[in-house]
């Protein structure tokens, strides 16, 4: 018994994970959040620390019922879906463009990718007052910040995933005397099919935190925005609340990306 | 007997279809400069079936990608009624000695892919690839992914997506190396089959020997590096042929002269691989 199970698990550990697995896995995820939460519910009672700091997660539950009544909530979220959306969009499409043309092209990615590179790990927020001189206050100048993080995160692994294409794959194609358009449709489009969806997976992450951190500097609409107004009035029950919201919906948006794009984390 | 000689005397009197002229290919330069390909020269005519045969590492491929227009970059010229090759020709189809179905399409859209280039309807694309599928033993695959399938299967699907797309000559590199010698003979004879009733003419590299003979109609023999034609064997053995032919003492005549030459220049290429190693070694 336990030998054939293991045996399956050996051949089939590649497609599907076993079940008791994720039953562990499942058990060990609910006790730490159990242990979590009775650790920040006996805190917040204990008086050790400043009541509005750690509020009970009574009154967090209670706020959170609140936010999801409020129309404000759910116009600021349609604000800030709509900025992340075009983010990606714009993003993932400029990026798509550069990467083929980096990992087809040797001189440009000989003369500009490094560039990339240096450019793709600083923090996009410090381009933000750039973005507002051009682009205004409103929702343009988070749109351009959230494509501009995207976009090197796309670049760069559609020109990794160019460049790992299976060369005799070109070959044949060519063989067959695939016009240029057809190479690039049916085969480079769908050998790099992985690694830029997983591309856009990323982007989505970078355009998010991009966009919130953008309206929590300067905005008048949005998640972010939000965000600071709660703050400003030191209603911390709310403050988390909207936190813990926050972070289910962009989970939401990444479990559908992941279900759209068919990679799964 | 006598109708296999006349079939060559009629075939000697046509014009070669691929003529490989004085093909030189090196690849880098200075002191680490590899020459793949000397001075190859020898020609097909329509409809036959020749062999190209040599040692691991003697140039095989890098031969078979120029004739296929693959590489440029080389001096000497390949033919094709009489005109020079620039890039793929029409009329040449090519099967890889690497892997080289599309992991995300299905055998029968593997199969497809040449008609689907060519704009082919779809129901006529799916009943011709239906049809090479079929040919190369894989029918009830159809609609299974490169990755359910074994190295062999892969390698009867690429075979078939190049012989669906009709080519008038059909280049191969090592297409059976990946198959056992069972399947090899089998698949063999559906080769010859089709080349005999469509008189496509034919290329393949090889390192097998007996392959080479139970298929061709003439064997050229590759020296190892660099790259030389040794020797041009004719292989008068009647046709049609099938598998059997095997068994013969013609054959196995064949085998035997043919290996002597093969072995001087196999043992050659061991040689320098173990003296390399041993410069590694020594150096390392
Ligand atoms: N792109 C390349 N750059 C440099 N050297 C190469 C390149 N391609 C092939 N070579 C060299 O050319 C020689 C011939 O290679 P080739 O692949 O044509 O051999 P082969 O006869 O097909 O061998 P095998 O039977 O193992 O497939 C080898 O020594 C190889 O190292
Ligand atoms: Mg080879």
């Amino acid at each position: 018994m336990a030998a054939s199970g293991e045996i399956r698990t050996a051949t089939m550990g590649f497609r599907a994970k076993p079940n008791s697995m994720a039953r562990q896995t499942n058990i060990i995820r609910i006790a730490i959040v159990l242990i979590i939460a009775v650790s920040w519910e006996a805190l917040s009672r204990s008086g050790l620390v400043f009541k509005d700091v750690v509020p009970s997660l009574f009154s967090i539950g209670a706020a959170i019922g609140k936010l999801l009544t409020l129309p404000a909530f759910y116009a600021n979220l349609q604000v800030t879906a709509w900025e992340i959306f075009l983010s990606l969009a714009i993003g993932s499409s400029l990026g798509i463009f550069v990467g083929i043309l980096l990992g087809s092209n040797r001189f440009m990615s000989f003369a500009y990718e490094h560039y990339v590179y240096y450019l793709a790990p600083t923090p996009r927020i410090i381009f933000f007052p750039v973005m507002i001189m051009w682009f205004g206050v409103g929702i343009a100048s988070k749109i351009a910040l959230g494509a501009l993080s995207c976009f090197f995160t796309v670049a760069l692994s559609t020109a990794g995933g160019m460049r790992e294409i299976d060369k005799v794959l070109i070959r044949v194609g060519k063989s067959f005397r695939a016009t240029p358009m057809q190479m690039g449709l049916k085969i480079y489009l769908p050998a790099m099919r992985v690694p830029v969806l997983n591309g856009i997976r990323l982007g989505f992450g970078t355009a998010t935190v991009t966009c919130l951190l953008a309206e929590t500097k300067l905005s008048n609409q949005g998640l972010g925005y939000m965000i600071m107004q709660i703050y400003s009035r030191f209603d911390m029950p709310s403050l988390y609340g909207l936190l813990i919201i926050v972070f289910v919906v962009a989970g939401i948006g990444n479990l559908i990306l992941g279900k759209v794009t068919g990679t799964s984390a | 007997m006598t109708e296999a000689s006349s079939a060559a005397t009629v075939a000697s009197a046509t014009q070669p279809q691929l003529v490989i002229d004085n093909v030189f290919k090196q690849f880098g330069e200075g002191p680490g400069a590899v020459i793949a390909v000397d001075n190859v020269s020898f020609d097909v005519k329509p409809g036959e079936f020749v062999s190209v045969i040599g040692p691991s590492g003697c140039g095989k491929s890098t031969l078979f990608n120029i004739i296929g227009g693959l590489l440029d970059e080389y001096s000497g010229n390949v033919m094709i009624e009489r005109e020079r090759i620039a890039g793929p020709h029409k009329a040449v189809g090519m099967v890889f000695q690497e892997e080289s179905t599309f992991p995300w399409r299905s055998v029968m859209d593997n199969v497809a892919f040449p008609l689907e280039l060519q704009g082919v309807a779809k129901s006529e694309r799916l009943d011709r690839a239906a049809h090479f599928i079929d040919l190369v033993g894989l029918k009830g695959f159809e609609k299974r992914m490169p990755f359910e399938l074994s190295g062999g299967m892969r390698q009867r699907v690429s075979i078939a997506r190049t012989l669906v797309s009709g080519p008038q000559i059909l280049l191969m590199d090592e297409p059976f190396a990946a198959l056992d010698e069972q399947t090899r003979l089998l698949l063999g004879d559906k080769i010859t089959q089709i080349q005999q009733e469509l008189h496509q003419t034919t290329l393949l590299i090889t390192h097998n020997l007996t392959e080479a003979v139970q298929l061709s109609d003439r064997i050229v023999v590759m020296t190892y590096r660099p790259g030389k034609v040794k020797r041009v064997v004719n292989i008068d053995l009647p046709r049609p042929r099938t598998s059997d032919v095997v068994s013969s003492d013609a054959f196995g005549h064949y085998v035997a002269e043919i290996w002597a030459d093969l072995r001087e220049e196999a043992s050659r290429g061991m040689q320098d691989s173990e003296n390399m190693q041993r410069g590694r070694a020594r150096r390392g």
